[in-house]
């Protein structure tokens, strides 16, 4: 039996490795550049990489090698950014707050009207208070000392939070039956997204101040997650506009038929369908929406991107960048790859309904 | 006036320049079965959908069981309660069960609780013949199963009226006598139906009025002896040879 399946794999890297010498000389080349990579890589990261804390001149005498004793040293800068530094068990709990709730807002039990909604506020409230403090004998740390992960946690979360209903509603105003408001819509939606996302937080950032009464402004950072949430609800509006045009016309009348009302309709037989349809693209919004909240640094905000910056920005360890993205670039590989598989695990179960 | 479950009076129906409906004159009495037939696009189905406002009518009126069909939203959703509605396509939600399907709008606009609408819902799908189907998807089902559902789901509403709009057209010709029977039975129980459909064997066994249309005018009435044996009008006769020259 073995010998069978052997041969068959055999076979099989022959058949389409092998075919010809041409073909068998760029395998063999491909397949020694792989290696020669692969080796390089480990040899750098682990075989000749320095470990342990504080080991920064041991780092830069010895320069064939990764110094991950930046990591183990420079990594509450990273994580945390400016917050007080021995405040940060609190910047580290708000964060894992909102990961706790991100987490069981995506488990099936918690997909109702009603809980979603309550998590979802109590969530907000708990990283509020604990990041923010004043409260319950917490020293206050005012937003512009947010910062590193637990601020890029947060911008994510708010603006997908905010932008998501706007979305909705977006969608909704787009195919209104009376032109003048479908028109409408349509233009401030192609107007928001022919505007860079940069020039849209400055204007929130920065210019809105002027404009609007004392008592509207707020902190900048609300101002620039409402401008990143409208931006974002512009595209997911259209994404969920597709999501609608791609169901069958008689789903509505059938509903209409039954005496549905409006929101019923668009309730319970138009948006979870459209959700379903559009889910890929959703996913990759919130992708996209998760690594643009690095954006925000260009407008003094302490993202973890610029909190690995600044880590990385001190004389005795100005030579650590290159170990410094790699780890900023890990966190963010996390967050997104769990999304990614969190959204093929939902199309595999949505799957079941449209058989 | 109020014994009829359906009054139209001088209706008409413009899609941009194009008059679909000519000043339709039609009455349903309460308990009675009507077939309406006709060539494509003669209008047929365009009527039965103005009864419910999935079409809107220009001018002229239509009542419901003595609701006035008018712009105002509630006799609208009164309406649609009281006339429930079979399609070609049968439309059910693909993403519901077949339970979720039949309970769906008895519990949102009929305000049933969830156990009264279950309980209701399985004995119309038992009635229909799938109560076995009752938690699988629509996906997962025939056609002839899934139009079984679509009347089921209808009836779960409880309503006065039925509106059938061809509802064997999608289906495989091995599919259709399932549907059939349904409808058969239904009628049997004094269910008041206008049915749009081309299977005249049906007409001929439950409708107590064919009705045949042509370029958006009812032509000729007539119970279904007399319309399918002695039809008076020379549209009909040419198009009952075509239909019977197939059958």
């Amino acid at each position: 039996m073995s010998t069978a399946a052997s041969d068959t794999t055999m076979s099989y890297i022959r058949k389409h490795y092998f075919a010809t010498p041409l073909n068998s000389a760029i395998s063999v080349l491909l397949a020694l550049f792989t290696l020669w990579v692969l080796w390089s890589l480990f040899d750098w990261a682990v075989l000749k990489a320095i470990w342990g804390k504080g080991l920064n001149e041991e780092c830069r005498a010895h320069e064939h090698g990764a110094c991950w004793s930046f990591v183990a040293t420079r990594w509450r800068i990273v994580l945390f950014g400016l917050y007080p530094f021995e405040e940060q068990w609190r910047s580290a709990l708000a964060c894992l707050v909102m990961l706790a709730v991100a987490v069981l807002s995506c488990m099936p039990a918690f997909w109702s009207a009603k809980r979603l909604p309550i998590l979802w506020v109590l969530g907000f409230a708990t990283f509020f208070v604990l990041m923010r403090g004043g409260v319950f004998g917490l020293t206050e740390v005012t937003e512009r000392d947010w910062g590193g992960l637990s601020l890029t946690v947060f911008i994510f979360a708010a603006v997908c939070l905010l932008g998501m209903p706007l979305a909705i509603i977006f969608a909704l105003l787009r195919r209104s039956e009376l032109p003048w408001i479908a028109k409408t819509m349509a233009l401030v939606i192609d107007v928001i997204r022919s505007l860079p996302l940069l020039s849209i937080m400055f204007t929130f950032a920065i210019v809105l101040p002027f404009v609007l009464p004392d008592w509207a402004i707020g902190d900048k950072l609300y101002r620039v997650i409402v401008g990143y949430a409208i931006f974002f609800a512009c595209y997911q509006a259209e994404i969920i506009r597709g999501g609608m045009q791609a169901l069958l016309m008689g789903q509505e009348e059938a509903a209409k038929a039954l005496g549905m009302g409006y929101w019923h309709r668009i309730g319970y037989i138009i948006l979870p369908q459209a959700f379903r349809n559009a889910l890929p693209p959703t996913i990759n919004q919130f992708v996209i929406t998760f690594k643009e909240t690095s954006l925000v640094t260009i407008i003094g905000f302490f993202d973890i991107l610029a909190s690995g910056r600044a880590a990385a920005g001190t004389a005795d360890w100005s030579f650590a960048t290159i170990e410094m993205y790699l780890f900023v670039g890990f966190l963010f590989f996390i967050f997104v790859f769990c999304l990614s598989r969190y959204g093929a695990y939902l199309e595999r179960r949505m799957a079941v309904g449209s058989r | 006036m109020s014994e009829n479950a359906i009054s139209i009076r001088s209706m008409n129906k413009y899609y941009g320049g194009f008059h679909a409906l000519k000043n339709i004159d039609f009455d349903v009495s309460k308990g009675e079965k009507v077939v309406i037939c006709g060539p494509s696009g003669s209008g047929k189905s365009t009527l039965i959908r103005c009864i419910n406002r999935l079409e809107e009518h220009q001018s002229g009126t239509i009542e419901v069981n003595g609701t006035p069909l008018d712009d105002n939203v509630d006799n609208i959703d009164e309406i649609r309660r009281e006339a429930g509605m079979v399609f070609q396509n049968f439309n059910l939600f693909p993403h519901m069960t077949i339970l979720e399907n039949c309970t769906l709008a008895p519990t949102l606009v009929r305000k049933q609780s969830r156990d009264e609408a279950e309980e209701n819902a399985m004995t119309y799908l038992e009635r229909v013949k799938i109560p076995e189907q009752a938690h699988k998807y629509p996906g997962e089902l025939s056609g002839g199963q899934q139009q079984r559902v679509a009347i089921a789901r209808a009836l779960c509403m409880a309503p006065e009226i039925m509106l059938f709009d061809e509802p064997t057209s999608a289906l495989d010709p091995e599919m259709i006598s399932e549907v059939l029977d349904v409808m058969v039975g239904l009628a049997q129980e004094g269910m008041t139906m206008v049915c749009v459909t081309h299977e005249m064997g049906f007409a001929r066994q439950v409708a107590d009025r064919v009705v045949f249309m042509d370029d958006g005018e009812i032509i000729e009435q007539a119970p279904p002896d007399q319309f399918f044996d002695n039809p008076q009008n020379e549209r009909t006769k040419t198009f009952l040879s075509l239909i019977v020259g197939h059958q």
